[in-house]
């Protein structure tokens, strides 16, 4: 019973603490933030893209809301490596869960669009 | 008998006049009204007052969850500071003596938030040694060009640790305890107390009913606006 019991909190404090006060689920989100901002390189970059596409997994598995920004930022990075079509979906993603956004992302999207028709 | 009265008296002095706390709807009134109150915020580069270079660029990496934990929606942030880099805006002095309307256009935000990083430093004192983060944040409308936010906040981290009875030894543990201190997990802290007197966004699910929190120092709001002046 006792043991029983010890499941129950474990499994119940495993499960909530990786949401925040405010019903997110943030993963590693500022720690690969940091390290990409103290020292941007490809690896950098490369777990910061993981820890993106992480919350958006983990917040559909918990069926939470991606927080503000999550999908636009993977956007950036993929727009940043050329993958405009699969850019464009996440900032569609952020504009469809945050309507606050639109105004924003359409001007970047626009710039971004132009950039590399550009190259 | 005496002794109690006078210790009265100097608790409800003390209460009265050393710190004053006035309630989140009385300290942000416009944070209440439907027509004022934000839903986006754009944070723009921090104001750094403090000897760290890298400060202002690494705060960033702390400001959106506390934000967004907090029922905003916040511009994110690592695209937002690369569009002020390219237009060669790295630090918030640069842009403090625009209105926060001419962000409206540009990034359709409501709000725009002010950092300014006052202390993120290391101070030894022979054997003692603490670090330092205090930072002043101000959120203005990007409507009305009015203050619908502010509030000032600095923790201070002992370093030194337990003696160990040779003052020589207690030197260098102090300063290797001090030197391997990271900014960052205390900035998060400072971050954490000053938006507790944020009033609940749009997004938060207790929004608009936290008015009556008794949590606002007054001389803290009051600070943060004369700092960024």
């Amino acid at each position: 019973m006792k043991i029983l019991a010890l499941i129950c909190i474990v499994a119940l404090a495993g499960g909530c603490t990786s949401v925040s006060p405010g019903g997110y689920y943030w993963g590693k989100y500022s720690y690969t933030y940091h390290d990409l901002i103290k020292e941007p390189s490809d690896m950098t970059t490369a777990a910061h893209k993981e820890t993106l596409r992480d919350i958006i997994a983990i917040s559909a598995e918990k069926n939470l809301r991606v927080p503000p920004g999550i999908h636009a930022e993977l956007g950036n990075l993929l727009a940043s490596s050329n993958q405009m079509n699969e850019a464009l979906a996440e900032y569609e993603a952020e504009m469809a869960l945050y309507p606050e956004s639109k105004v924003f992302l359409e001007k970047l999207i626009s710039g971004q669009s132009q950039g590399s028709q550009d190259q | 008998m005496k002794k109690i009265v006078g210790l009265l008296v100097a608790f409800v002095f003390f209460a009265s006049g050393c710190a004053e706390i006035e309630t989140k709807q009385q300290a942000y009134p416009k944070m209440y009204s439907e027509t004022e109150k934000p839903v986006s915020i754009l944070v723009v580069p921090a104001i750094n007052k403090s000897t760290a270079a890298d400060a202002a660029d690494l705060i960033n990496s702390t400001l959106t969850i506390p934000f967004a934990d907090n029922g905003y929606y916040v511009l994110p942030i690592s695209i937002v500071s690369d569009i002020f880099k390219r237009d060669g805006i790295i630090e918030g002095s640069q842009i403090a003596g625009l209105p926060a309307s001419v962000f409206k256009t540009n990034f359709g935000v409501d709000s725009v938030l002010y950092i300014t990083i006052n202390k993120w430093d290391t101070n030894y004192i022979v054997i003692a040694a603490n670090v330092t983060v205090g930072m002043s944040y101000v959120l203005v409308s990007a409507t009305t060009n009015e203050v619908l936010w502010s509030y000032d906040q600095q923790i201070v981290v002992d370093t030194a640790g337990d003696s160990t009875g040779f003052i020589l030894a207690d030197i260098v543990k102090t300063a290797v305890a001090t030197a391997l201190t990271d900014y960052i997990p205390i900035a998060r802290q400072v971050n954490a107390a000053a938006v507790s007197t944020l009033p609940y966004g749009n997004y938060h699910p207790l929004v608009g009913t936290d008015g009556e929190m008794k949590v606002v120092l007054k001389a803290s709001k009051e600070k943060a606006l004369n700092q960024t002046e």
